[in-house]
Formats: C-alpha cells, structure tokens, sequence
C-alpha cells in the first residue's frame, strides 16, 4: 500500500496531512464539497464529450444539423443550466465558507484563557513573544524563547499577531489548514486551537529570498500544565539590542525589541 | 502596396500584419521552448533535490555551481519560467501571432488601421526580449522575485543582490509598450475595418474573443505599467512606495498596494490569455462539426460579461493577506458569479458537437482538448475562490497545477489548434496529420499527469516555491509523486519536438495546401497563398454570419463563404 501511495497519482491516495485542530475540518468539508459537485460536472462534460464524438462521428453521421440554437427555447434551456450550476455550486460552498468564516476562522475568541502571542517572521526565521506576567506585550517582562519554535497549550484558543520589518512572510500551518501573511508595515492576526499534544511544522508560504524553502518552524502543543510549566521556566527578554542597529549585520540574531501593544480586533 | 519590396521591408521592419504576426509566432516558439527548458530545470530540483543537474538538460551551465542548482538560482529558474511564458511566450504567440495574422483577414480588411505602430509593436517586444535576455549575464543573476515580484522583497532592501530585479522591469514596461500599442490598433481595427456587412454578430467568434482580449490589454496594461514604474522608481531613485517597516526611512510606503495594483492588472491578465483561445475554440467547433456555433449571440454575450466580471475580482488573490472580512465575502460572490457565464457558453460548446458532423482532423482535436483541460481549470478555481478552502491552498502546488490548466494546458493546446489550423493559409503548406495525432495524445497524456499531479500535491499541503521540498517532513512522503511528476513532464517535453519538427518540415516539405482546405466559411479562406500585402484584390460584401454550415438552402456543399450571398428559397 505504501509503494501505491508512493507511484500511483490521483487525489486519492494523497491525503492532507493529519488535521489536529479545532476547526481543520470545516476547511476540509467545504474542499470534499467541492470534490464532489466538481467530478460530478465534469463526468457530465466528458460524458457528452465522448457521446457525442461516438453517435456524430462524421463517417457515422455525414449530414449536420442546420442548429443555430438562438430559438427562445434554448436561451432558456441555458439560463436554466446557469442557474442550476449557480444554486448547487455557488451558493453551497458560498454558504459553507461564510458559516465557517463567521463562526471560527474570522471569529475571534475572546477572554482569559485565550493565548496571544506576537509573531515576527524574519529571513529567514521565526520568532514569537509571549505577554509575561503583566499580560502587556511590549515590555520588560515579555517572553521570548528560542527561535523557530512555537510552544501552545493543547486545547485552548491562540490568537497570534503577525507583523515582520524584512519582507513578506506567511505563517503557515499545514496541520491547521490555515495560513496568513505577515506584511511590513502593518499587523495582521490568525487564531487556532490544537486537539492533539505533539510536534508539528510551521512553514514560510510566501516566497521570501533563497532561504524560503528552510524557513521552517516547529509547533509544539504540549498538555496545558506542561505548557505553563515550561512559560514561567522562561527567563524574560533581555532587552540590550538596540533597535537601529538591527538589519545592519546578519549575525545579530534574534533583534529582541520587536514587541507591539497588543491590537484589539473589534 | 509595392510588389518590388527590399528584403528588409519584406521580412524585417514589415507592415505587413501577416508578415508581422509570422514574426510574433517565431519569437513566441523560441521563448516557449526557453521557458519550456527552465521548468524541465525547476522540475528537476523537485524531483532530486540537490543533485547534478544531468548532462541532457544542459547540466554544464552550472559548472560555476558544481553542478547543481543553487537556491538563487532555483528562485531566478521560477521567477523567470513564469515571466516568459506569460509574456514572452503566450502573449506573442496568440495575441500577437494571430490577433495579427487572423483580425484584418476575418473582418476583410487590408491590414491593421496603423501599420506603421503594428512595427513598432513588434520592435519594441524585440527590444523588451533582448533587456530579458541581458538579464542572465549579469554578474549576479537574473531577476528571483517570482514572477509577481512582490515588494519589498523585489526592492533592493529585500535582499536580492544584483540588478536582475530592476532589467526584469524594464523588460516588463517595455512587453508592456508593446503590448498596448498591439491592444490599440488589434481594437480600432476591429471597430472601423470591417468589410461592408460585416456586423459585429457576424463576426467569427474568433476575432470576438482576440477583440476583447484587446480592450482587457488597452485598459489594464497600464495599471501594471503604473506599478512597475513606482517599482523602478522605488529601486532606482529611493522612493518608498512599497517599502515599509524597518528598512524604511520615515514613515514608508504600503507593499499591499503593490499587490492591489499587480492583481487589478493580474487578473484580468489570465482572461488577457484565454479569451483568444476561447473564441478559437467556438469557432473551430463550428467549422469542425459542420453547423453553426450554438447560441453564437449567448457566447459572444457571454465572452463580454466575463470580460467586465474578471476586472472586479482581483482580490481573490489577496485572501491571506489579511484583507476585510466584508471585502473577502465581496470578491468571493464576485468570483463566483464567473461561474454562470462560463458554465452557459461551455454548454454552447457541447452543443455545438450535438447533431454535427465531426471531423477529427488534428485543429479538432486540440480543440476539444481544451474543452477537456479547461473544464478542469475552470472547475478547480472554485476551490481559490472560495475564501476558507483558499486559506489553506493558497500559495501551495495546488495553485500552480490550476493555473498550470488554466493557462498553460488551455493556451498550449488552443494554441496547437491556432497554428493547425491556419498554417495552409501562413505557409501555404499543410502539417503532417499523424505528426500532429502522435503529438496530440503524448502531450494529452503527459500534460494531464503533470498538472492534475501538482493539484495533488497542493491538496497534501506542497507550498510553492521551495528549493528542496523534502526539508519538510510532511513532505518527504510525496517526494515519490514529485519525481513521477518530472518524469511526465521530461515525457511532455520530449513530444513537443515532434510538433517542433513538424512545423518546421512541413514548410518546405508538406504537400502543398489547396485555397480552402477545411472547408471554412470566413474570408481568409477566400484569397490564395501567397496572400499578397494587401490581403483582397477587392474588399469583399459580406452577406452571412460566419458559420453557416449545413444550411439547407446552399445546394452541393455543406459550407458558404461569408462573402457568398445565399440564394433565397423558392
């Protein structure tokens, strides 16, 4: 089984990889959807296709019709094919994708077990900050851990801001189904909630020079008495680099003052 | 219209629009395999990350590199692959070869309305390809920002060394010249030449679809050369438009801008590429079945509703970005609505086959392959349109493969059907029908293995863009699909020589191709090879709409040029 998955193509043998979120599956239902209503239509195009080249075959059937197709019947005919086309593709996944949207993905959760973190990718790697004990991001006592590991509790909502002051990033989570730029000059935002403990990737989804393809992060969801555990181990930033001088020399590593006052979405 | 022309006049600075479009097809042909060779290159790294490049696919250009690809490199190969093909191959070869060669014979005109600006069309695409060319032998590469060249990373503060970035603009400016000088003369042509009688509804389906790929080209063109200049200027004289954040002095600019300004133009850009195919396509069914093009008028109607939808669409390519949640349902709906219109006038098409009399010569079956890739194509985009689903394919392989059938499928085999077709006509010769067949289903075959693949790849969660995709754990396990994909697209490769070779033998070997070898009704068939500078002895009346086959009243043959008046019954 394992070498068909390997050589056979065709979407059925490759599958996503394992959804451990919250909300991956609706993303998932909206794409099977999708599946579905598309093969059906284009088994119906082939299908023509292949019966119309078998029966007017012009050895079969030397004499065409004389068939401009502009009689009143037929503009309703294809108003009709419009229509149906309209109601059972469009208006499905256009209603799947606004019921999700509202309800998780542009939903943002609110409240004290939320977990903000500030995110600011660089090139050609990805750092994270955490409030500290004032919950204020921004100052002294923030949080930041090593680079390109992202820890989270399992089972709780994370909200993560999103800036960077290079070049374009963007977050991506292929085991939530879910990505989001980071653009300079401004802050963009994308929550999650893992279901399941364990070490996943982060990737860079928007191309950002020629160390894109290695700007690879981990994710690692851990139990969420481990998680507070490993947060109060951390020491707080240590705030000496100074922010002018960041850009200027790429071994200074992680620039330290970054933080933003944390934005509150309406 | 001299006969004793000097060779220079003749075959160089033409104003011949037949001699002007041959010019656009040849350029279109070379880039098309240089752009063709990068993607074998970029395939290759795909495949086998990191290994020699083998000595078949030219592995000694990269000596200076041991042998391999290097990441900038990789990045130059996309950046590159795409711009060609997009601008240096597809464009030329549909809109400037047979916008060219198919409009003023069509519509019975003598030539474009500005012969002397149809020149300089060309001489400035010229131009624009040797700016592109130079661009390799900088010391420090070509232009690596991908074929959009978002800022800052396009900027020089993005950290790409050299001065690829800023020749790829140029380059851009100029196509882009070229191009609008093309959309104008392609549009007032098409408005004020028309033979007399020849309505706009008795139009071939194929100038429709050339006639607003055009108004697309004269209206959005300049969006895009807007925001190249801004780029230059950003790059050249240290403006900031598109640069924020900390490498910018004071207060910076906006890099979303660039991206609004890109997909305003970029979108339309890809209806830019396949409404000739389109209108080539309703067309050539008609002529292929022997019956008039069903709903002709709802087509046509149908070509110009998309026309005015794809201009107001261009932020489904921004959904990440973290756009409105108002603004990302509007372009959602928007996208949508495209649907209606597409469905209606690929119903048109099946239709048209129904109750025909179908020939498979080879223009027939390229044609109806793009029935086959478009449906695909056309389908697939609903899954980018779509905003949740978008989010997580969004920048991955799955793009790439829809795009891939979209533009790169429809347009080849449109394409292959354009130059099938009129070839008798161009060269006076005919192509080899079991070359063309044997053509046919290898890139069939191959084509659909390499691109429904990367669909697949996409769906398993493949970002683009990535020089070594087996960095990534949740991609090793379809590093085995990654190298069947290189197989068929080496396959792919392989079979395009046949057509190569074709083209190029039957034009001093084909047998030669009698006035009207397909039994069309539209007035390129009326004149004989060679048609002269001038194209009609005398500027034909057109009597009937252009595909009025089968139609009971003409006695003894199944077809009636449009320049024939139709008996009256009784």
């Amino acid at each position: 089984m394992t070498n068909l998955k390997k050589w056979l193509p065709g979407i059925w043998f490759m599958d996503p990889p394992k959804d451990i979120s919250l909300d991956g599956y609706r993303i998932d239902n909206v794409i099977q959807y999708t599946d579905f209503v598309i093969t059906l239509y284009f088994g119906i195009v082939v299908a023509a296709l292949a019966f119309f080249v078998w029966k007017y075959n012009s050895r079969k059937h030397p004499k065409a019709a004389y068939e401009h197709g502009d009689k009143k019947k037929h503009l309703i005919m294809t108003v009709v094919m419009g229509m149906v086309v309209f109601l059972s593709i469009d208006v499905v996944i256009e209603t799947m994708s606004f019921r999700d949207l509202k309800e998780a993905f542009w939903n943002f959760p609110k409240g004290k077990d939320v977990l903000r973190i500030e995110a600011m990718p660089m090139q050609y790697a990805w750092n994270f900050r955490y409030a500290g004990e004032d919950e204020e991001f921004g100052t002294d006592d923030d949080v930041v851990p090593p680079q390109n590991i992202l820890n989270i509790p399992v089972n709780t909502p994370v909200v993560v801001q999103l800036t960077t002051y290079d070049v374009i990033h963007s977050f991506y989570l292929p085991n939530f189904r879910i990505k989001q730029d980071a653009t300079p000059g401004m802050v963009t935002a994308i929550w999650f909630q893992a279901t399941e403990t364990g070490e996943y990737e982060i990737a860079c989804a928007e191309l950002c020079g020629n160390g894109h393809f290695k700007m690879k992060g981990y994710l690692k969801v851990q139990s969420k008495e481990d998680f507070y555990t490993w947060l109060s181990e951390q020491e707080p930033e240590v705030t000496e680099d100074d922010w002018d001088d960041w850009g200027d020399d790429e071994d200074e590593g992680v620039p330290t003052k970054w933080g933003w006052p944390w934005k509150e979405v309406k | 219209m001299s006969e004793h022309q000097s060779v220079w006049r003749k075959y160089i600075f033409s104003l011949d629009h037949k001699m002007i479009g041959k010019q656009y097809l040849f350029l279109g042909i070379f880039f098309l395999l240089f752009g063709g060779f990068q993607a074998l290159l970029i395939r290759w790294q795909l495949a086998y990350p990191e290994q020699p490049v083998p000595w078949w696919l030219l592995g000694f250009l990269f000596k200076g590199s041991g042998g391999i690809i290097d990441p900038d490199m990789y990045n130059q190969l996309f950046t590159m692959h795409g711009t060609i093909m997009i601008f240096w191959a597809i464009t030329p070869i549909l809109i400037g070869a047979f916008g060219n060669y198919v409009i003023p014979l069509q519509i019975g005109a003598r030539d474009m309305a500005f012969p002397t600006l149809n020149m300089l069309s060309f001489w400035t695409m010229f131009l624009a390809s040797i700016v592109l060319l130079a661009s390799y032998f900088l010391p420090d590469g070509t232009a690596a920002g991908g074929w959009t060249s978002y800022p800052p990373l396009s900027l020089e503060e993005g950290g790409i060394p050299g001065h690829g970035q800023t020749y790829w603009t140029l380059a851009l400016t100029l196509a882009g010249t070229s191009t609008m000088m093309g959309a104008i003369n392609y549009v007032i042509t098409v408005i004020r030449m028309r033979a007399p009688g020849m309505t706009y509804f008795k139009m071939p389906l194929s100038v429709w679809g050339l006639w607003l790929t055009s108004i697309l080209n004269a209206i959005f063109v300049p969006v895009i050369a807007a925001g190249l200049i801004m780029l230059l200027l950003d790059r050249l004289l240290g403006t900031q438009f598109f640069l924020a954040g900390r490498l910018a002095a004071g207060g910076g600019g906006d890099p979303l801008l660039y991206q609004h300004v890109f997909w305003i133009f970029g979108h339309p850009e890809v209806y830019i590429l396949i409404l000739p195919v389109w209108g080539i396509v309703s067309e050539l069914l008609s002529v292929f079945s022997r019956k008039p093009a069903f709903g002709y008028k709802v087509t046509a109607i149908c070509m110009c509703t998309i026309v005015v939808l794809s201009s107001i669409v261009w932020g489904h390519h921004m959904y990440t970005t973290g756009m409105s949640p108002l603004l990302g349902k509007s372009f959602m709906f928007l996208t949508l609505l495209i649907s209606i219109p597409s469905s209606i006038f690929f119903f048109n098409w099946l239709l048209t086959l129904w109750k025909g009399s179908l020939h498979f010569k080879t223009p027939m079956l390229y044609t109806m392959a793009v029935i086959w890739v478009f449906a695909i194509g056309g389908l697939t985009g609903l899954y980018n349109a779509t905003v949740t689903a978008d989010i997580y394919l969004h920048d991955t392989m799955f793009v790439v493969g829809h795009f891939h059938y979209t533009m790169a499928a429809s347009v080849l085999f449109g394409g292959y059907a354009a130059i099938s077709y009129w070839y008798p006509k161009m060269f006076g010769r005919m192509m080899n029908p079991l070359m063309n067949r044997i053509h046919f289903w290898g890139t069939f075959i191959s084509l659909n293995l390499v691109f429904f693949n990367m669909m697949v790849l996409g769906y398993a969660g493949h970002h683009r863009r990535i020089y070594n995709p087996a960095e990534y754990d949740f991609i090793k396990p379809l590093m085995g699909l990654n190298e069947f994909i290189t197989y068929a697209a080496i396959v792919l490769g392989a079979f395009q020589f046949i057509y190569l070779f074709n083209f190029t033998w039957s034009m001093f070997k084909g047998p030669i191709a009698e006035k009207n070898p397909w039994k069309s009704n539209t007035l390129e068939w009326t004149v004989d090879y060679p048609v002269p500078h001038g194209n009609f002895a005398e500027i034909p009346q057109v009597y009937n709409g252009p595909n009025e086959y089968s139609n009971p009243k003409v006695k003894g043959q199944d077809w009636v040029p449009q320049s024939v008046q139709i008996e009256s019954a009784g």
